[in-house]
């Protein structure tokens, strides 16, 4: 249905070692070979299509923005191939090609003529770059004297009148004001429905849901994840913040030594690894305990989100459940929860044990929960709502596409 | 992917360059003209009057002017070579940002560099005319082709050596000695006649004795028309260019590894 703007194949690069320079020249020189050291980006497969939006995600160092590099040609991968087909702009970083001794209007010429501009393209355009970029008298300024945001206004200013097949930014969008990325984006949205192809790197998650309909999620050098946006970015940020809470995972791990110890946590009937659900899917959490003494201990669940913050927990004790054990000490209780509204992200599972008096916690195990879904409400929970209008006799309802 | 080279672009980056150098200076274009003749000045003075430099017994002319027509086209050769060779360096915020043809960068420093001493040559050929030292124009055309060899051998060299510089850093200190030895070594400051006359066929051995001499044969004989020794230089000069930009574009993709 749509042809490949945009095709790698088993892309890797490693950057040579810094201290084997003349090596590597010989080397590169003599025998047309790729200079070897540290790998940065390894075996990357990937394909977009005209028309596709694409977002790259990943923490810092993952290698997004040499992918982006290998993608434009400022880089060269050391193994694989990519192909390109149309013309592409790329923004890569704040103020890249500018000489901050000319001023903005000789930048702007030199900039767009890098992008493929010629000379009567540039001169037909510059208006609409001018207009776009509104930095008003500042255009005859020398690029130094500008600040940050003026300098991203420039260059986007003269991406968006070339108006690329294929166009790449890197995160460039952030330095702007509240109105100029606005503008950016509206400008992004028109270029996208008209059928432009884009390819992001953010770490503005809600920016990528908004722009993009696939993520990439690059971790380590290597594509960890990659499909529908809503789905990739929800596991993404469920991971950084189950590892920001990682620390206190370990500290409160399960104890050996407790008096009344939770023997099995299962969720939906599985007793290991992360569990998957869909919002207003149903979780059943199976605790099994065991008591050394033979009185019935009280059984909690919690669950927070996977940065630590609670978002709901009840006891036995609280809703006069009394725990039955076997003969063995041993005590089995399920907590289900119908059609579990909780938001897609990451969560987890928390069970405890407490004294029979409900005063001291025993015991804790816990296990991650990752719910998915295509959502932009806000928040971890769905809340019981409806709109309404007072006066619908005013005039017709007009629906606004943002 | 590799960018296409562009004339648009070669010719944008050059002007760019000439005008930086021009204008980042509070006479700017005066210099072009000053700067010459100062240093013509300080050489006449300095080799002329205190080493009592001479030309060779059969030229007609006084020592400066068989200094100035292989001062120029030498500092032309050296210095744009040089600064070639500094140029992907130089340009390494845009190189690791927008995706060019990195050979364009070298040729644009290397033109506007060239030209802007061909421009000093001119201001001093001129002046020299006006002193009533009388050249061979009937030679201009010719010497004008031997230049533009001198600028070809200038790519090739240019192109090589900036990308070997990325590589090893430390050609950055060992160039400027290097050129200055060739400058000592090349009949610019005396002719090949004041050598000991067992060490006269190896001066023959620097290739810049070739480009001098048919420079001055040029402009001092008179020789309008090349002959098999510009055929020479010319088949040289485009040797050392295929090689230097093979060099290069074996190079260019790994830059951003070692900037």
């Amino acid at each position: 249905m749509s042809d490949a703007l945009l095709s790698l194949q088993g892309v890797s690069k490693s950057f040579g070692h810094a201290d084997r320079r003349a090596r590597a020249l010989l080397k590169v020189v003599f025998q047309g070979l790729a200079p070897t050291g540290k790998p940065v980006v390894t075996d990357i497969d990937l394909m977009v299509h005209r028309g596709q939006s694409v977002g790259i995600i990943g923490s810092n160092g993952a290698g997004k923005s040499t992918l982006l590099k290998l993608i434009t040609g400022v880089l060269a991968p050391t193994q694989g191939s990519i192909e390109t087909h149309g013309s592409t702009a790329a923004l890569l970083e704040l103020g890249a090609g500018f000489d901050p001794e000319y001023s903005g209007l000789q930048n702007l010429h030199m900039n767009a003529a890098f992008l493929g501009l010629s000379r009567s393209q540039i001169a037909k355009h510059l208006d609409e770059i001018i207009a776009f970029a509104d930095i008003g008298d500042a255009i005859h300024e020398p690029v130094k004297h500008y600040s940050s945001g003026m300098v991203v206004r420039l260059g986007f200013a003269v991406v968006a009148a070339v108006k690329p097949d294929l166009l790449i930014t890197d995160e460039v969008l952030a330095v702007g004001d509240e109105s100029f990325q606005k503008k950016c984006i509206r400008w992004i949205e028109g270029y996208l429905a008209n059928g432009g192809t884009l390819l992001m790197v953010s770490h503005n998650m809600y920016q990528v849901q908004k722009l993009c309909q696939r993520a990439v999620w690059l971790d380590g050098g290597a594509i960890r994840a990659e499909g529908d946006v809503f789905d990739v970015t929800q596991r993404y940020l469920a991971f950084h913040e189950r590892k920001d809470s990682q620390a206190q995972v370990e500290t409160r791990s399960h104890g050996n030594q407790a008096q009344y110890a939770l023997t099995a946590l299962m969720l939906n009937g599985v007793a290991e690894g992360e569990a998957q659900l869909g919002v207003g899917d149903t979780l059943e959490v199976e605790i099994s305990i065991k008591s050394p003494d033979g009185r019935a201990p009280v059984a909690m669940v919690g669950i927070v989100r996977a940065d630590g913050t609670p978002v709901y927990g009840v006891a036995t004790d609280h809703e006069g459940i009394r725990l039955s054990l076997d003969p063995d000490g041993q005590a089995t209780v399920r907590c289900t929860f119908d059609h579990l509204q909780l938001l897609p992200g990451g969560y987890q599972i928390k069970a405890h044990t407490l004294d029979p008096e409900g005063l001291r916690v025993h015991d804790t195990l816990e296990r991650p929960l990752t719910v998915v879904g295509q959502t932009r409400e806000l928040g971890t929970t769905r809340l019981a709502h409806r709109w309404s209008q007072p006066n619908p006799h005013v005039g017709p309802t007009t629906r606004s596409p943002s | 992917m590799t960018q296409k080279p562009s004339w648009g672009l070669w010719w944008d980056l050059t002007q760019r360059e000439i005008k930086g150098r021009l204008s980042h200076s509070a006479m700017g274009v005066i210099w072009l003209v000053v700067t010459p003749l100062l240093l013509l000045g300080v050489y006449a003075f300095v080799f002329g009057v205190i080493f009592q430099a001479r030309a060779p017994e059969n030229f007609d002319f006084p020592f400066v002017v068989w200094l100035a027509l292989g001062l120029w086209p030498w500092l032309a050769f050296s210095e744009s070579t040089l600064r070639a060779a500094g140029a992907i360096r130089q340009h390494s915020a845009l190189i690791s940002k927008i995706a060019l043809n990195r050979s364009m960068l070298v040729i644009s420093v290397l033109t506007a560099t060239f030209l802007l001493q061909l421009v000093g040559y001119g201001v001093v050929l001129a002046v020299l005319e006006l002193m009533g030292i009388h050249l061979a124009w009937q030679g201009l055309a010719h010497a004008l082709l031997v230049l533009v060899t001198l600028y070809i051998l200038a790519s090739g060299l240019g192109l090589m050596l900036a990308a070997c510089q990325v590589f090893i850093r430390d050609l950055e200190q060992v160039l400027p000695i290097a050129f200055m030895l060739w400058f000592f070594l090349t009949p610019i400051l005396y002719a090949p006649s004041f050598l000991p006359i067992e060490l006269q066929p190896l001066i023959w051995l620097n290739p810049m004795t070739w480009w001098m001499e048919a420079l001055r044969s040029a402009l001092i004989d008179g020789q309008a028309i090349p002959d098999w020794r510009f055929i020479g230089l010319l088949a040289g000069s485009v040797a050392v260019l295929l090689v230097g930009a093979w060099v290069f574009r074996r190079c260019s993709p790994y830059f951003e590894d070692f900037l």
